[in-house]
């Protein structure tokens, strides 16, 4: 690399930075308030940046106006989403209102794309044409005004929660809330300034990011909020100035792999970084050395709920049912779409375990679904294995590759390991993509020989169910006895009080390596059936998407919990399925369900075990 | 403009097309079609991340059957589909596809849209025996499903040499950076470019493939810079393609730039400004080629929507017009193996993106591609040279 190169990347870096840290800033300050990762945040990107569209395209304003409706805009909709979407959830367990996040990010997209049509615009600068020659390199007046913008939004804030009095007392709420609201702050009120201001700051970053690519789409989303956690968390979450430096320097990393290695592996290494860091300083460079476990010392995120419990005979009767019914001659449909859902259900099985009984979120486990689908692929095609011995390997290297990845998040706790795992699902797909010589890359695995079970082709649909539900029953069995042994006691104390845990002498790493390696079979299983089925699968056959899916299942289900993780999996494959008459708006209406279902029963429809 | 000399005109395009395009036999006596329609089943992206695309096929399909119907449709009976939205999901498409198989009604279905969408669902489909037409799946093993996978989407062994012709012996590139959408499609289609170029005397200087979701090409075009290439050619979709010439000049390259066919949209002006400014590109989809199909395509496309075609609106419409073709040989009382039975026997289809489509019996896909040179030329489209090229057929 020649020194104008560098310095090009450089400024590249920072430049990619600079948008990553408009970005972050509003997430670090919505972390620290309510100790909430907000999903939204990308969604009301957009949402800004459709705003500043349509006042320029429809108003005709200039820039400062444009600017200031965008800020007013976004800024009531973060107000919007603490009132409707978050407020109601205050006591509930603490995923409720990060899967809230999730759910409204969805409904916002919807939105958008049905207001403004799903295909990408042009949104013109509003700026002056010229460009600074530097090195061999230009920076562009927009260039100047999003580093401009972020600087001072980010000078604004430190004042406002330096020198105001609003500002002390969203310190103090991010301290100590219920200290706080005993000296008399109105908590409530902090929550939505700082939503408020979060908001504007991320639309305000939206119309930028438009305007510096010419190009918004409602489908922009998500990859905004990714790469904001990613900011966040490498400058330790809660942290606006650590948010900054996080930003600039996952920018950097990221523009400094593509001139090492090349475009395919920028992701890779921006994913690479935030593990290294969260191994290497758990709480991010710019966190507290030591952060006191949140008093009293119970489960981060499960909170205490009655579960109802399905009576064994609805369970059997529920299981007969599941087993006879391709004897009564249902549509294919209905069979392929059950077929879904068991599937699904083994990989829900596999992270209610994870994320339920051992209390370690998982963000990523789309990825232990892609090992088991290319293992039992590449097992089948390349050393001939029959599919059922495939399908069997398959979900042992799940299992052992999946832990392995995941070993390192183990020292980490909370919202931490979810935001590895998401890491870690990333670099799964990505590693999927880059390694060509094993996984054919972009090209993807066909030909896949379709499922057989003891040497006889059993691709007919009935088949395919049977032989996916059975695996399903036996997982489910196989967990349902670890829970009720003492090892899945041992499990809950650890998800319950980690320290007390280790003051009886249990290892908790120990304990979550067993439960990630039971779960990682289960997934893996689960992966290599629908490989099977599918017969071609490439890197985004199990995208993040799914892990988000996943993880919603047995939330709402009841974390914890088996037969919530298989309701769950069924509710939530059958859903847009049944919503498909609705066309267009199958989503929408898929969205708001999800929303009413958490609001009115946080702790998941069967309840957390 | 009065609405009724819009529709006027709507109808006079929509019979003089019916003349040029569907010249069957029962079509010039047979006024208007009635009776329960002959259904198609399609699997496709209305919602999601791919959900532009699946508006774009819907504007493509509704023209088509209008025509179709126009004419008396298909032996007399209204041609009708059921759009079902996949998201582009494989597993949402597998679920259709059982659907619209065990609708006794489908008799073929078309789509999806993403290679891991459509792929998934073919084993159902081909197993059911209900043609697949996959028309935007350029995977190359697509349609190794079966002998009921069918696509006319352009093969690239087809229309990457043609874009090779373009870069190097039009506009003389010596050495080459290549940047690729990496996916099945950019990467297929960068290998069979890469090794026509260099069949043209061409060297590659850099291949960089870039994710469907990258916005920032900045790192990427200083790595491509430091090579030093005499021309860049894009594999890029409209959007990516804007993106990436929007920051081509901000690092200092000022090389010619071609891109292959995908660009070709009015919204790839809309969104790249005047960073497109002199692209070359090749497109078999060119809405001012003369050709008869084209023409009468364009002009009631501008009718009935007020705006202008792309390719994918094209790629639409033609599927159907392959699929009313095979339904109409197939004879009213067809079931769907006749049906697939008659992919194997229509011959010169007129079609907007082959001029006249003959699908091949072996890989069941259509033979070579019509392209026509173009430059972006002060914010507009231009033809660079009067005839469309062809792709010779192996």
């Amino acid at each position: 690399m020649s020194f104008t190169s560098f310095f090009d990347h450089t400024v590249n870096g920072l430049i990619i930075g600079n948008i990553y840290a408009l970005l972050a800033v509003g997430l670090a300050l919505i972390f620290g308030v309510s100790q909430l990762i907000n999903f939204a945040h990308g969604s009301v990107y957009t949402v800004g940046a459709y705003i500043g569209w349509a006042s320029i395209t429809y108003l005709h304003t200039p820039l400062p106006i444009t600017i200031a409706l965008v800020v007013l805009g976004s800024g009531a909709l973060g107000m919007l989403i603490e009132r409707v979407g978050l407020r109601p959830l205050q006591g509930a367990a603490r995923i409720a209102p990060l899967l809230a996040t999730i759910g409204i990010s969805f409904v916002l997209d919807i939105l958008v794309q049905l207001v403004f049509s799903p295909d990408p615009r042009a949104l013109p600068t509003q700026l002056p044409e010229w460009r600074l020659q530097i090195g061999t390199g230009t920076i562009g007046a927009l260039d100047l005004l999003i580093a401009g913008i972020g600087i001072t939004s980010a000078a604004v804030l430190f004042g406002f929660l330096r020198f105001t009095k609003l500002g002390w007392a969203v310190r103090a709420t991010a301290q100590d809330r219920d200290a706080a609201q005993q000296m008399g702050v109105d908590v409530n009120r902090v929550n939505q300034t700082v939503f408020a201001i979060a908001a504007a700051l991320g639309g305000l970053s939206g119309l930028l990011v438009g305007m510096y690519y010419n190009n918004i789409s409602p489908a922009m989303s998500f990859q905004a909020t990714l790469k904001g956690v990613v900011a966040t968390v490498v400058g330790g979450v809660g942290n606006v100035p650590g948010a900054i430096v996080g930003s600039l320097l996952l920018g950097l990393i990221e523009s400094y792999g593509v001139a090492i290695l090349g475009t395919p592996y920028r992701n890779l290494f921006a994913f690479a970084l935030l593990l290294v860091i969260l191994v290497w300083k758990p709480n991010g460079l710019f966190g507290r050395k030591r952060v006191l476990p949140p008093e009293p010392l119970t489960g981060t995120f499960i909170a205490p709920s009655k579960p109802w419990r399905v009576p064994p005979r609805v369970l059997l009767a529920l299981f007969a049912a599941a087993v006879l019914l391709p004897l009564f001659n249902p549509s294919p449909y209905v069979l392929q779409t059950l077929t879904n859902a068991w599937l699904y259900g083994a990989l829900a099985l596999s992270l209610t375990l994870v994320a339920g009984t051992i209390g370690q979120i998982s963000l990523g486990h789309a990825g232990l679904l892609a090992i088991g689908a290319y293992a039992s692929s590449l097992l089948v095609l390349d050393l001939h294995l029959s599919v059922g011995t495939g399908i069997v390997v398959a979900g042992v290297l799940t299992s052992l590759i999946g832990t392995a990845l995941i070993f390192p998040a183990f020292r980490l706790r909370g919202h931490y390991v979810s935001i590895a795992t998401l890491g870690i699902g990333e670099i799964v797909a990505l590693t999927i993509l880059n390694w060509e010589s094993l996984t054919r890359g972009p090209i993807g695995v066909s030909g896949i020989p379709p499922l057989s079970l003891f040497g006889r082709d059993a691709s007919s649909n009935e088949a395919i169910y049977w032989a996916s539900f059975g695996a399903l029953v036996l997982l489910a069995l196989l967990q349902w006895r670890l829970l009720r042994s003492h090892l899945g006691r041992t499990f809950r104390a650890v998800r319950e009080d980690e320290v007390a845990a280790r003051a009886y002498g249990v290892s908790p790493d120990r304990y979550k390596a067993l439960a990630f390696g039971f779960g990682g079979f289960a997934a893996g299983v689960s992966g290599a059936f629908t490989a099977h089925m599918y017969s071609y699968i490439n890197h985004e056959t199990f995208g993040s998407q799914i892990s988000i899916l996943a993880l919603t299942m047995v939330i709402l289900g009841g974390l914890g919990n088996i037969s919530g993780a298989l309701l769950g999996a069924v509710a939530l494959v059958s859903l847009p399925e049944l919503f498909r008459v609705t066309a267009e708006y199958r989503m929408l209406i898929y969205g708001v369900a999800l929303l009413l279902l958490i609001r009115f029963r946080p702790q998941g429809l069967l309840g957390t075990v | 403009m009065p609405p009724l000399f819009t529709r006027h005109r709507f109808l006079r395009h929509a019979v003089a097309l019916s003349a040029a395009l569907l010249a069957a036999p029962l079509a010039a006596w047979a006024a208007t079609a009635s009776g329960e329609p002959v259904w198609f089943g399609v699997s496709g992206p209305l919602t999601g991340q791919n959900a532009q695309y699946g508006a774009q096929w819907k504007a493509g399909f509704d023209l088509a059957i209008d025509h179709i119907n126009a004419q008396g449709g298909i032996h007399g009976r209204p041609l009708a589909y059921n759009f079902e939205d996949s998201q582009s999901d494989p597993r949402q498409s597998v679920a259709i596809a059982q659907k619209l198989v065990n609708d006794k009604r489908v008799l073929i279905e078309l789509g999806d849209f993403s290679s891991p969408a459509s792929m998934a669902a073919s084993p159902i489909y081909q197993r059911a025996g209900l043609v697949q037409l996959g028309f935007t799946n350029s995977h190359p093993d697509f349609t190794k499903g079966g002998d009921y996978i069918w696509s006319p989407s352009i093969s690239q062994a087809d229309a990457q040499p043609l874009l090779a012709d373009l870069a190097v012996k039009t506009l003389g590139f010596k050495r080459i950076a290549v940047l690729f959408l990496n996916t099945d499609w950019g990467r297929t289609s960068k290998d069979v470019l890469v090794k026509a170029a260099q069949e043209r005397g061409a060297q590659l200087a850099i291949a960089e493939g870039y994710q469907p979701d990258e916005k920032d090409f900045r790192s990427t075009l200083v790595r491509v810079r430091d090579t030093n290439p005499d021309g860049l050619v894009l594999i890029s979709y409209y959007p990516d393609g804007a993106l990436i010439a929007g920051q081509v000049r901000s690092v200092g390259l000022k090389q010619p730039i071609a891109a292959v066919g995908s660009v070709y949209s009015p919204k790839f002006i809309e969104l790249g400004g005047a960073a497109v400014n002199g692209i070359h590109t090749n497109t078999a989809f060119y809405p001012d080629e003369p050709r008869a199909e084209v023409q009468a395509f364009v002009k009631t496309f501008r009718a009935k929507y007020s705006k202008e075609p792309d390719a994918f609106n094209a790629y639409a419409y033609d599927a159907v017009v392959y699929a009313a073709a095979a339904l109409r040989q197939a004879g009213p009382k067809a079931d769907r193996k006749a049906v697939r039975d008659a992919f194997y026997k229509i011959k010169d289809v007129p079609s907007v993106i082959f001029g006249k489509a003959t699908f091949d019996a072996q890989t069941r896909r259509v033979i070579g591609v019509k392209s026509v040179n173009l430059v972006v030329k002060d914010g507009k489209w231009a033809q660079i040279d009067e005839k469309a090229a062809v792709a010779s057929s192996k």
